[in-house]
């Protein structure tokens, strides 16, 4: 490019108040293969972009820099308003002179002179860019969402509704998540199981929706627009298109003793059992572990006295891959609990509650299966220890979150709410119970939701105490709790019957691991990272991934479940087209220089590169050399960087580029 | 005979003065079980609590210059007393990763301050370094039958980073000390809270509320005593006991031991070295009654 034309923006006074504008446009109207120069206020607005078109057509530019806010601001903008002109969009760059200069200096001069370097070095640049067409990639419209609790049944139902084939993949053996295992609901009190069930109904009876329950991801292959994901589906033991849901087998199981984790093991269920009466798929499973016949070889009972037939001892998993252009990852979380952790863990219990040993001691999902009406007790609150009904019950929020000092210093958000919640349920069913509650602050920012709280307070008479408990210990057939009132500077002793702890959200156990297969970025606590926390929300950085729910952080129904619809919605704009555009900022390899030693393939972050063979005209190996996959390139360049023979470059990046761009300092 | 194992050893002021039978029968035990312990010499006091509330510096310059002494006897330095251990330890945790504030001290004491230098706790070097399996084989006299409550109180684990001795609100290396004894502890609510330490003098009020409440959790529990590991402790415990007895109207009589009272008893240590009369709850008829005399 040799007709090159600099933009200078003031952004108001962002960049003004710093930097003298007006001397970097003299200076770069200097610069070699700059035919104008100029300045402006705000070249972002609609008058910047005008006098950027009409300095185009009227100094005959090719190409473009504009010396304003980061690229990840603004470079769209500017290289659509570039591309109106006729020009290629990929010969206009931006140079920042805004986050990296006027925003972290305070020296006028100085500021001014590192500001004219930065145009040097992009006009060095854009002298040597050359006219890069957007690549393209075929999209299948195909989504698959992982995970089958409210997020990803959301996500599903949206995606399905759109008209796009879901494959849903859900780890249990029936979908529903935690949201099924919940009472009633915040701030409404309406029953979990009524809003819920009939959704995990529509899952079963979407045409669109392919379903696999008791299932895990394996493997993940390919890029946006072109995912392989291999799906293990685990034995059931139950052929399920066979069995009619009757449930004589788990009538006749004699093996009944086992702890049911649906009900936080509070009661016991078959070896061959669906989790919970309202299952999606209300089809058994076989839980080999405890199933007397997988153990010793003997009963079979339930293969006996199943009329269709359809328990089969010999089934096997079975790997099933999908073809998939989006992933909605939806997998939910898990609660902290308080019992002693391995050393080496950063995360520890809490001894001072007694590690878990104390039985009137329990979680609030434990609470939430006492006052649901489908719970061990039928709903009705009766303490673990003797199953009598507890006179005086204390909450305790903030367990493990906001403890810095047991490694989670995140707040957990849902638990003000639902023991706000809690508290109103107890009354409802113990008319003469008084509730106590340990907290350190209410967090009541939602609609309806402040109201929700005080109405606990100033109704239900819920006595909240501010301050923390120090200890709990047991006393006879009590539970003393000793905490401080901070209100009134004093120490409280409650001798409760029950206690209720509000412990942390925490990730997925292995959500780190899924991570892995998917290439997707957690935080230290292994929450999935979006690609930007307030413009995009439900996006990984990785393209193609989305996130609904809690598996990117704690939130509420309310919260996971339009959540769930923008990253059903960002699917659907997704598969709008029937090709992708993307960015043609992606390297490159010089087939004839290749000495083909995948140094390059190693280190690709992305899983790009590829091994070529390259063949004579009668079909014999000559050679095989590295190919990058252009649909897959993340354009890190650390392959360029990597490669001993530089036969492979980044487009926009090349060596003649970098190295003219330090030349022209 | 030589020692087994050899230690530095910073008694505090305590144990040279209200805690005299802490001092003895941790000699006692220690040349019994032939750990050599080498006294710091011209040790000084550790600044305890008034140092600390009035002036870090102070505070912190007190237990360096102590342990900068202690650099000059061979061995991990082993500390008796639960008050002046977590005043040691809590220095060099304090300048382990503060540059400026260990130049501010090593200024004020005139030299470097030693934060190599392995500051142990009795338990430490009995349950430790010594091991359970040995101190088990030296017993001589089996506690048989004494039920124990150990008592831990604040600062032998706590604040978690600090002491590094056991958990911090879970902690059960006394309870493992005491059972090579053959002495069987009791599970108990009390054994992590405060006694009211200080406010012995200034507000024995809350003396009398805290450590009648231990006492009544420890009786409640069906021990026939207390152990514990701290000067400060033991007489809130045993020296006030008669006076929370009179203000709560509850009878405990729960002798107080220091945990190497008990343990000199069960290795064989003669009972005049235990200082068994300087303490004011007697232990004597609990002892007759089970035979340990």
């Amino acid at each position: 490019m040799s007709r090159i034309g600099v933009f200078v923006c003031h952004c108001g006074e962002n960049i003004s108040r710093t930097v003298d504008v007006e001397r970097v446009a003299q200076a770069a109207a200097r610069l070699p293969g700059v035919a104008y120069a100029t300045d402006y206020k705000y070249m972002c607005s609609d008058p910047g972009q005008s006098l950027l078109k009409k300095a185009i057509a009227e100094h005959n530019l090719d190409g473009v820099v504009v010396a304003a806010c980061s690229p990840r601001m603004h470079e769209k903008t500017f290289r659509k308003a570039a591309e109106a002109t006729g020009l290629n969009p990929f010969v206009c760059e931006m140079a920042n002179i805004r986050e990296h200069c006027s925003w972290v200096h305070e020296d006028r001069e100085e500021a001014t002179a590192k500001a004219i370097d930065i145009v040097k070095l992009m006009a060095a640049r854009v002298r040597r860019n050359r006219r890069l067409a957007a690549i393209t990639v075929p999209v299948t419209k195909r989504a698959l969402v992982i995970g089958g609790g409210i997020a990803g049944i959301q996500a599903a139902l949206d995606i399905a509704d759109a008209g796009h084939e879901v494959v849903l993949v859900e780890r249990e053996p029936s979908i529903g998540g935690h949201m099924a295992q919940l009472s009633e609901t915040f701030p409404t009190l309406d029953c979990s199981q009524c809003i819920m069930t009939p959704k995990m109904v529509d899952v079963a009876n979407h045409p669109k929706i392919t379903l696999h329950t008791y299932s895990e991801i394996e493997e993940v292959g390919g890029y946006i627009g072109n995912f392989q994901v291999t799906v293990r589906k685990k034995a059931r033991s139950v052929d399920m298109a066979k069995c009619t849901g009757c449930g004589v087998c788990m009538a006749k199981c004699p093996q009944k003793k086992i702890p049911n984790a649906f009900d936080k093991d509070m009661g016991t269920r078959p070896a061959i059992y669906v989790p919970f009466p309202q299952a999606v798929p209300n089809t058994p499973v076989i839980d080999r572990e405890n199933c007397t016949y997988f153990k010793s070889g003997k009963c079979g009972v339930c293969a006996k006295v199943c009329g269709p037939c359809a328990v089969d001892y010999t089934q096997q998993d079975e790997l099933v891959t999908e073809q998939i252009g989006a992933i909605v990852v939806a997998t939910g979380f898990d609660l902290y609990s308080i019992e002693p952790k391995p050393a080496d863990s950063p995360i520890q219990g809490y001894g001072e509650f007694g590690y878990g040993t104390i039985p009137d001691v329990i979680d609030g999902m434990t609470f939430e299966r006492l006052a649901s009406a489908s719970g061990p007790t039928g709903g009705k609150i009766l303490r673990p220890s003797d199953g009598k009904e507890p006179k005086e019950v204390v909450f305790i929020q903030c367990v493990g979150s906001r403890a810095r000092e047991k490694g989670i210093s995140y707040c957990s958000k849902i638990c003000c709410m639902y023991t706000a919640k809690h508290t109103m349920l107890y009354k409802h069913k113990v008319h003469d119970g008084q509730a106590y509650v340990f907290f350190m602050d209410a967090r009541t920012p939602g609609k309806n939701y402040d109201e929700f709280w005080r109405r606990a307070i100033e109704e239900e008479e819920a006595v909240y105490i501010r301050g923390m408990v120090s200890r709990l210990y047991q006393k006879g057939d009590k539970v003393v709790v000793m905490g401080s009132d901070i209100s009134v500077g004093i120490q409280v002793e409650i001798e409760a019957d029950l206690v209720v702890l509000a412990t942390a959200v925490q990730a997925r156990k292995g959500a780190d691991t899924l991570a892995q297969k998917l290439g997707i970025s957690y935080d230290k606590y292994n929450f999935y990272s979006e690609a930007h926390a307030k413009l995009k929300p439900v996006e990984c950085a990785t393209a193609g991934i989305y996130l609904a729910g809690a598996c990117q952080g704690p939130k509420d129904i309310p919260d996971t479940v339009s959540q769930a619809s923008a990253a059903a919605a960002k699917v659907m704009t997704l598969f709008a087209k029937d090709q992708l555009e993307r960015e043609p900022i992606v390297a490159r390899v010089n087939e004839r220089f290749c000495a083909a030693c995948f140094a390059c393939k190693k280190v690709c972050p992305y899983g790009a590169v590829e091994e070529k063979e390259i063949r004579d005209r009668q079909g014999n190996l000559i050679r095989v050399v590295a190919s990058v996959n252009p649909g897959v390139c993340g354009g890190c360049g650390t392959c360029q960087a990597t490669c001993p023979s530089k036969s492979v470059e980044l487009d926009g990046y090349t060596d003649e580029q970098v190295m003219a761009m330090i030349e022209a300092l | 005979m030589k020692n087994i194992l050899n230690y530095s050893y910073y008694p505090g002021c305590s144990l040279h003065a209200s805690a005299q039978e802490y001092e003895a029968s941790t000699r006692g035990l220690f040349k019994a079980l032939k750990i050599g312990l080498h006294e710091v010499p011209d040790w000084f006091c550790c600044g305890a609590t008034p140092a600390h509330n009035v002036d870090e510096l102070l505070s912190l310059a007190l237990c360096a210059k102590n342990l900068s002494l202690a650099e000059n006897v061979a061995g991990d330095l082993a500390v008796a007393c639960a008050a002046c251990f977590s005043r040691l330890k809590t220095t060099q945790h304090r300048l382990i990763d503060n540059d400026a504030k260990r130049q501010q001290v090593e200024k004020a004491i005139d030299g470097p301050v030693p934060l190599g230098k392995k500051v142990k706790h009795l338990l430490e070097i009995l349950a430790r370094d010594y091991g359970l399996e040995r101190l088990q084989s030296a017993v001589q006299k089996p506690l048989a039958g004494l039920k124990v409550a150990c008592y831990y109180g604040c600062l032998l684990t706590r604040p978690p980073e600090v002491p590094e001795l056991d958990d911090c609100e879970a902690p059960t290396i006394m309870e493992e000390v005491l059972k090579a004894t053959g002495a069987e502890p009791v599970s108990w609510s009390h054994r992590m809270e405060c006694c009211g330490a200080n406010f012995t003098l200034s507000r024995p009020g809350v003396v009398l509320k805290l450590s009648g409440d231990i006492l009544a959790s420890a009786k409640a529990a069906g021990a026939d005593c207390i152990m514990v590991a701290c000067p400060l402790c033991h007489g809130n415990l045993d020296i006030r006991q008669g006076g929370i007895e009179q203000a709560s109207g509850t009878r405990f009589d729960l002798p107080v031991f220091y945990i190497t009272q008990l343990l000199a008893l069960a290795c064989g240590v003669s009972t005049e070295r235990l200082g068994l009369e300087s303490m004011i709850v007697s232990p004597m008829p609990l002892l007759r009654e089970k035979s340990l005399l």
